[in-house]
Parts: C-alpha cells; structure tokens; sequence
C-alpha cells in the first residue's frame, strides 16, 4: 500500500519537473500566438540556443572568471543565456517576421519554419552534431520511504526546476497584469489596430513578445540542460513540439493556459509510462490532446475568438 | 509521376554508369564511403571513414588495383533511412560502383535495395541486424558479425555470469535496437532468466525518470539495452541520481566515448558486447601505429571492418582482374581474405562465416577491459 502510494508520488514529482519545462517553452508560443495570432515554429530552436549558451558559459566563462560558489555560476549564466536568447528573439523577429507581418499568415508560417531549419544547421555546423555533455551542478537530494523497499527521491535538481518555474511565471504574470508596458501588451493582443491608433508603439510591443519568449526559453534552457546534462542540435525540434502541444492543450493564447498544459502533459506522459508502458506516452499524450480538441476546440482555458468588427 | 521519375533516374543512372566506366579505365576508382558524417551518431561514421580511408590510401601506396588508383567519396546518411535513399540514389547518379556503409542497420536497409538493382556492391562493417542479408541479394555483404550472434553472446554471459534475479529488457523501437533485444530476450528467457521488464523508449527522449521509477519499483537488478549511446548514457546518469544500482548491458552501438561524456561515473555499471578489439592483435601493429602517426584511434569498433571491408572488395578485383561487381561478388564467395580483422570467408548470404563478439567492462574515462 505505502509503496503503491509512493511510486505514484514518484511519478506525480517526475511529471510535473518535465512538465514544469514543457509550460516554460509553452509560454513563447501563447504570448507570440495571443499577440498576433502566429506560430513561432523557430522557438524550440531558441531553447535549442539557451541550452548550449549555458553550456558554454557554465564550461568556458565561469572558470575564466574564476567563480566556484554555485548559486553565483547559476545567475551569471542564466543571466548572460537570457540576453543572448533574448537578442536571437529579437532578431529572427526583425528579420524574419517583421518584413512578411501585413501579408497572408502562411507566408510568416513558412518564414518560421526556414528560420528554424536556419537555426539548427547554424548551430550544427558552429558546435557540431554530437551531444554535448556536462557534469551535474546540482546533486544529491531526498529520500522517502524504507530503507529495503521502494524510495521515492526529490533531487534538489528537480526542486530547483520548481522554483525557478514558479518564480519565473509568478514575474511574467504579475509583469503582464501590473505594469504599464504588460497592459500595452494586452492592449495590442485585443486589437492591434485600436492600441496603435492610441499611441501604443505596436512595433516595439511585439519585439517585447519575443524577447520575453524567448529569455523564458532560456530559462529552460539552463534549467533541462542542468537536469539532463546534454544537448544536440535536434532537442528544439521535439521540445518545440511538445511544448506547442502543451500550449494548445491549455488553449493557444492563454497565459494560464500553457502552464496548465504544460503541467498536465508532463504528468500524463509520466503516468502513461509508470502504469502503462513508455512506449505509448506519445500515443497517450497526443490522444489526450485530440479529445480536448474534438470537445473544447479552444483549448482548456482559452477564450474563443471573438470575430473583430 | 513517381513511375516517370523513376524511369527517368534508370536511364540517367545507366547513362552516367556507362560514362563512368569508361572514364574509369583511365581515372581511378571510385569507392563511396556511407554513413553518418553529422547526427547524434556520427562519431561511429568516423570510426568507419578512417578505417576506409586508411585501406585506400595504403592499397594506392601499394600501386592501386589491376594498375588503377583507388578515390573515396564522402556521402553523409545522417543515420536517417529516407537521407540513406536519397544517397543512395545520388551514388548511382555519381556512377559510383562500390560502397562501404552504410552504417545504422535503419539506412543500410532501405539503400542496399537500391544496391542490389543497380549491380552495385556494397559492404557494410557496423550493421548487425540479420535482415539486411536475409533476402537473397548478391551484392551485399558485411564485415562484421550478426545481431544473432551477438544477442546470444550477451544472453550467454547475463545467464551464466551475472545470474540476474529480476531484468528488464529496453530498447528504442528502431530496427537494431528492437532486433538485438529480442535476441537476448530468447537467449535469457530460454535459460530461464526472470525477464520482469520488456519496454520501448523513443529514441530522442531526453527525460528517462518515469522508466527508472518503474525499474525501482520492480526490484529489477539488471538492465538491457538495445540501441544507441545517447539514450542510454541518460539513462544511466538519471539511474545515478536516482541510487538505481541494477548493472547494464548494451550491444556494440552503445559503446563510443561519448557514452562515458554523458554518464560520467555511472559508466561504470555497463557491459558491452563489442567486436574483438582487432587493433590489439600483434599483425596489425604496424597498421594501427599508421593511424597513430595521422593522430587517428584505430581502436573504435568499426575502423578496422571498414579497412577490411575495403580490401575484399579490391582483393577480389586483382584475383577476377576485373571491375566487374558480377563476378567479384561470385568470387568473394569462395575466396579466403587475410585481413586485419583476421582470415574471413564469406557465406552464401555475404555474411562472415565466424565472428566472435566479445563481453567488455565500460570504464568511466571512456576505456575498456575484458569482463571476466
């Protein structure tokens, strides 16, 4: 009984770390999509960039500074990975978006997916196609249960993904319904038209979309790269993916939405392989995400589109 | 439209095949290296370019074949079967006539039908999965042993060495991976091994902790693993973390340097079953002090089958003293090579008469030994 109850404590805290993550990436998506109604298909790939910023800064800056206290190696790095995924949001945003925004949706959907394509070979041919490893920061952690049977564990790897999630999304909300620049953000997601004519900079409102976007991807970046300790090119793709399922699970557009998405995948996937088999954890989690679709097409917590007269 | 294409490839293919022969009379002759040059495995793809490479140029040292020299082409299969086709195809295109490659059973697959239509001859020295040679072709042949046999030779020593109480049996759903664990799991099972876990994961996957909770759970003290190293060097560092102290077992895809990278200390819980380390044989010590002089490794699982794989195919030129695939490939049937990897026969199906694989201890710093 208590070792049941245990191994499905396990499995809960195993879902919601990787959920966590998914909800983080999520929220790139929502904003770009509640905002002006595209897909940013190159965002996994800004992930992708967050991961290998931090390697490089965890491996190659830190002991060129000579810093050996950790929770000062973590904010330096997450610090110097923000500003450098932030200044590629930014960038594909001007270079890719921008110039196609006015025209047909699909034409900036192709532009998205180039870009991300783009991005992947760019960072293959920079740091090669092999997995890159790191040693883990942050070890060890807690143990509960007896001693010869079962033991669920909580590393403080795992703890710290929660928080920093949490801290994170706390700031973003609070960010979007408190300050003067996140009311102009939802003035622009409800019309982008009527918020210009009143004297928003629309522009730079957009700009702020990714570039927030993608410092969040960054987060996850240093945060999925400390957990599992490697990074390749490809890992935006699949990341991308889910973390897109995850969005449109919480309904595309809602802030509230991607976490709770997020959340729930990651928990779906871990229960699928805990009692069923890992095998079928896609199976499960895409089925889910079709049947919330047949029957709440907007998503869990998303609002449906009120046609703009 | 697909129908057209295709004719149109014929001819053009046949059209270069003929320009090329002719060239090749006074050029060189072209060998086409396959195999993953960038993907998540692609350092096996070196290991497999360097052996080659290092057959060719000391076959052209030697004065080349039948008075020609011999040219290695480069093709990139990323270890993605519709990537393989498509250079297969472009090998036809190329006029190319003889491969080595490709390397992932998954591409070697798909690209050796195309081989075989187009009477060009292919030899593999790193697939291992037995379907590749189990349809009757003549021109395909590997330098390197069987998942058949290697499956066994891992179930041998699980069964009568670690007498495991409870295993579990995980692979990554992919043609070598599935294949070879179903080998080992017959082999075990027939034993009477408790296999308590048989599972797939989707090779990728970054976050492995549900499977290991499930591992703990079972009790399981022993893990094997059908597939790649990038998968299976998380695993074993997520087992880490959480205390899951089962030893495992992988065939010879896991075992690359890479895997200790991702594993660090935990590498010190698998055994891998790899090819004999041929470099350690007293003959080739001058070949692999060759490689040492070019600052290359001659001891990566693949290198010196890929040399091999090279001589046959030119051995069997100088004793037809033709190029013609038709008759090398009856040839090579009955010939004995003497090769680096040893004396090899081929049988009927271009399969090597014996290969031995071999059960190592892995090491956290990327070395390994002989498990006892």
């Amino acid at each position: 009984m208590l070792e049941t109850a245990l191994y499905f404590i396990q499995q809960l805290l195993n879902g919601l770390t990787i959920g966590s993550t998914y909800a983080l990436i999520a929220i790139g998506y929502t904003m770009v999509y509640g905002i002006i109604g595209m897909i940013n298909f190159a965002h996994g790939e800004i992930y992708m960039i967050g991961t290998y910023i931090s390697f490089i800064a965890i491996s190659g800056l830190i002991p060129l500074l000579g810093i050996e206290y950790l929770p000062l190696i973590l904010i330096i790095t997450l610090a110097v990975s923000m500003f450098i995924s932030s200044t590629y949001g930014w960038a594909i945003e001007r270079i890719a978006y921008r110039p196609v925004r006015g025209g047909n949706r699909l034409i900036a959907l192709i532009s998205a997916i180039g870009m991300s394509i783009f991005l992947q070979n760019y960072v293959r041919i920079a740091q090669g196609s092999r997995d890159i490893a790191m040693p883990s920061l942050i070890q060890g952690g807690w143990s509960f249960g007896p001693p010869e049977g079962f033991q669920a564990s909580l590393s403080y790897m795992q703890l710290f993904i929660f928080i920093a999630t949490f801290i994170t999304m706390g700031g973003l909300t609070l960010f979007i319904a408190r300050s003067r620049m996140g009311r102009a953000c939802r003035a622009v997601s409800e019309d982008m038209k009527m918020a210009g004519l009143l004297g928003i900079n629309t522009n730079r409102i957009i700009s702020l979309t990714f570039v927030i976007g993608a410092a969040l991807a960054a987060v996850a970046g240093l945060l999925l790269g400390l957990y599992y300790g490697v990074t390749n090119p490809y890992i935006g793709f699949i990341a991308g993916l889910k973390a897109f399922t995850a969005a449109v699970l919480g309904g595309i557009g809602s802030i509230p939405g991607a976490m709770l998405g997020g959340l729930l995948l990651g928990v779906t996937e871990s229960m699928t392989s805990a009692y069923f088999s890992s095998e079928y954890k896609d199976v499960v989690s895409f089925g889910l995400l079709i049947l919330i679709l047949l029957f709440r097409p907007t998503g869990l917590l998303g609002k449906p589109e009120v046609e703009k007269i | 439209m697909k129908k057209v294409n295709k004719k149109l490839l014929g001819f053009s293919a046949s059209l270069m095949m003929m320009g090329a022969a002719t060239l090749s009379q006074a050029e060189t002759l072209k060998i086409g290296l396959a195999g993953p040059v960038t993907g998540p495995v692609a350092q096996y793809g070196d290991m497999q370019m360097i052996g080659a490479q290092m057959a060719i140029a000391k076959i052209n040292e030697a004065g080349g074949v039948n008075g020609m020299q011999l040219e290695s082409v480069i093709y990139d299969d990323a270890c993605d079967p519709k990537q393989a086709v498509q250079v297969a195809n472009k090998i036809v295109n190329d006029g190319v006539r003889y491969v080595v490659g490709h390397l992932c059973s998954s591409s070697t697959q798909p690209a050796s039908d195309i081989y075989e239509d187009e009477g060009i001859m292919m030899v593999t020295a790193a697939s291992t999965s037995p379907d590749i040679t189990a349809r009757g072709y003549q021109m395909i042949f590997r330098t390197i042993g069987l998942d058949s046999h290697q499956g066994p030779t891992a179930g041998n020593y699980i069964a009568d060495k670690v007498k495991p109480t409870k295993m579990a049996i995980i692979h990554d759903k992919q043609q070598y991976g599935e294949g070879i664990a179903n080998a080992v799991k017959q082999t075990v099972e027939s034993k009477g091994v408790n296999v308590v876990m048989y599972e797939g994961i989707t090779a990728g996957d970054k976050d492995f902790s549900s499977l290991i909770a499930k591992m703990q759970k079972e009790g399981v003290d022993f893990v094997y693993y059908g597939g790649y190293h990038p998968e299976l060097g998380l695993i074993l560092r997520q087992s880490a973390e959480k205390k899951f102290t089962a030893k495992f077992m992988g065939p010879e895809g896991v075992g690359n340097k890479d895997l200790s990278a991702i594993a660090g200390p935990a590498s010190e819980q698998l055994l891998v079953t790899l090819p004999p380390s041929f470099d350690q044989r007293p003959e080739n010590a001058d070949l692999v002090a060759s490689f040492k002089a070019k600052d290359q490794d001659a001891s990566g699982a693949f290198v010196l089958t890929a040399y091999s794989a090279v001589q046959i195919m030119t051995d069997a030129m100088k004793k037809t003293n033709s190029t013609d695939t038709e008759k090398m490939q009856k040839a090579m049937r009955e010939m004995t090579f003497k090769t680096p990897t040893g004396d090899i026969q081929f049988d009927e199906k271009g399969d090597l008469k014996n290969f031995d694989f071999v059960v190592y201890q892995w090491h956290a710093d990327g070395s390994k030994t002989l498990a006892e």
